[in-house]
């Protein structure tokens, strides 16, 4: 399969109706090549890589998963069960499975809410969606249900340099 | 069998309705739709040996998905396979158990009866959500009892932005035609007459209530309890029914557990994540077999739990839906 194709392909599997109901572009008319380009450029900036905030929002969805839908309270510092944390992450489970878009795994769908108490601020975090910025760099189009903004997902865990 | 040749095998054996089970739609990334092959196939591909073990692979198991039909390749097919039909029907009744979960009684049309067991799943097709998309096929345990041949009910929760939950909560209406298939699954009751531990969360409730009629059906007297969890109380379903059959069965205790009432609930029964309230109130539980349908982490912690209170590994049953 040639480059082209290869990316005809990853934009087919993410158009709205061919893994999920919304896809995972959004309206964004930009394609995934160059989602993927301005998202890692916005990383470089803040001096992260993808793994860095793939990391703490995998720490939160393994935490989150296991506590079957009853609310945890994490410290931001530590990201473990806190009382008295910041942070709050609820779990919604979901019944099945879905195929990551660029086919290479399958991954649980249910979705954790992660709430920053202090701040009011709220992501929507999927196993998929940890998968996508580990494995791929890729944060989903704007807007759509899932996409996760670089900054704010590193606000959220108190990484990079200080916002001005 | 003739196949057009090169043709993947799982979606051949589909096109002549014979349904391995696959939850990737046959991208060699689930590993389900193992099956035999006698001869032929050729090398098995990078996927399966992911996926299948260095014994299962000299016993010439193999993924459907990655076995391309060619001359003469020959397989095994076990013979539950190919009780799996396709089935026209007819949505009778929606009814909806609660903000987020609906009950879909289908009325098989052609062939208008299924043979299942309690505990099997059927596919209900969605159809595709645009014309460049395609339709999706998506598993639910069956709700109704086997005696009720004419019928399925399936219990539906919404998924965010899934195809079909989103087509059946914003589309689908009573009266409208819906195309199915199956029975398919292994979860179903070991024939003893042990005590049983059933223990489920939301739309797990399924086959335990198909298990639960079929058994008073039969007229079944062994000693069950069946712990439900749900998150507040508007996320509980069936409580009268459930507990109307506590009253009329000797044999049955039903446990239902909010995890975090919401205020306002006034909510007296037991509270804590299922699988606390399953460890509160079973003292040894050696003698028991257990039966858990859920999410992986409900599963994972209640198997846990259960082997605390003394079931062995082999008596514990399980229907992970994610």
């Amino acid at each position: 399969m040639t480059q082209d194709s290869n990316e005809s392909e990853l934009q087919r599997r993410m158009a709205p109706g061919a893994l999920c109901l919304e896809g995972f572009l959004g309206t964004d008319p930009r394609a995934a090549a160059e989602i993927l380009a301005a998202d890692r450029a916005a990383l470089d900036a803040m001096g992260l890589t993808h793994r860095d905030l793939a990391e703490p929002l995998r720490t939160v969805l393994d935490l989150a998963m296991t506590a079957c839908g009853r609310a945890v309270r994490l410290g931001r510092a530590t990201l473990r069960p806190d009382p008295a944390g910041d942070l709050s992450a609820t779990c919604r489970e979901a019944m099945g499975r879905i195929v990551c878009p660029f086919d290479d795994g399958l991954f649980p769908k249910g979705e954790v809410e992660l709430l920053d108490g202090r701040t009011g601020e709220c992501l929507t975090v999927t196993p998929l969606s940890v998968h996508l910025i580990a494995e791929h760099g890729f944060y989903q189009g704007r807007p759509s249900r899932y996409r996760l903004e670089p900054r704010d997902i590193a606000r959220m865990f108190g990484l990079g340099p200080p916002e001005r | 069998m003739q196949v057009e040749r090169g043709q993947p095998l799982l979606a051949a054996l589909r096109e002549r309705d014979v349904f391995l089970a696959s939850a990737c739609g046959g991208r060699g990334l689930c590993g389900l739709c193992r099956l035999k092959v006698l001869h032929g196939g050729g090398p098995p591909q990078p996927a399966e040996r992911r996926h299948l073990s260095a014994e299962e692979i000299a016993a010439g198991v193999r993924l459907g998905c990655q076995v391309r039909a060619e001359a003469g390749l020959a397989v095994e097919i076990p013979p539950k396979l190919l009780a799996s039909r396709r089935y026209q029907g007819a949505v009778e009744r929606i009814r909806d158990l609660t903000h987020d979960i609906k009950e879909v009684r289908i009325r098989l049309v052609e062939p208008d009866a299924i043979d299942f067991v309690p505990g099997q799943y059927v596919q209900l097709e969605a159809p595709p959500p645009s014309d460049d998309a395609e339709g999706a096929w998506r598993a639910y345990s069956i709700a109704s009892p086997p005696a009720d041949r004419e019928h399925v009910e399936l219990i539906i929760r919404l998924v965010p932005g899934g195809l079909c939950t989103t087509w059946v909560f914003r589309r689908l209406r009573e009266g409208e035609a819906v195309r199915l298939r199956g029975p398919f699954g292994e979860f179903r009751l070991a024939d003893t007459d042990r005590p049983m531990v059933w223990l489920a969360g939301g739309s797990g409730m399924a086959p335990f209530r198909s298990l639960l009629h079929h058994l008073r059906k039969k007229g079944a007297a062994r000693p069950c309890t069946f712990f439900f969890g749900a998150v507040a109380l508007r996320d509980l379903f069936y409580l009268e029914e459930f507990h109307a059959a506590e009253r009329r069965l000797p044999w049955f205790c039903f446990v239902p557990a909010l995890s975090d009432p919401a205020e306002g609930d006034r909510w007296e029964g037991e509270t804590g994540l299922i699988t606390e309230v399953a460890d509160r109130r079973l003292r040894d539980a050696g003698d028991a077999e257990a039966y858990l349908c859920g999410s992986a982490a409900l599963v994972n912690a209640a198997r846990k739990v259960l082997r605390r209170k003394g079931v062995p590994p082999e008596r514990i049953y399980y229907d992970k839906y994610n």
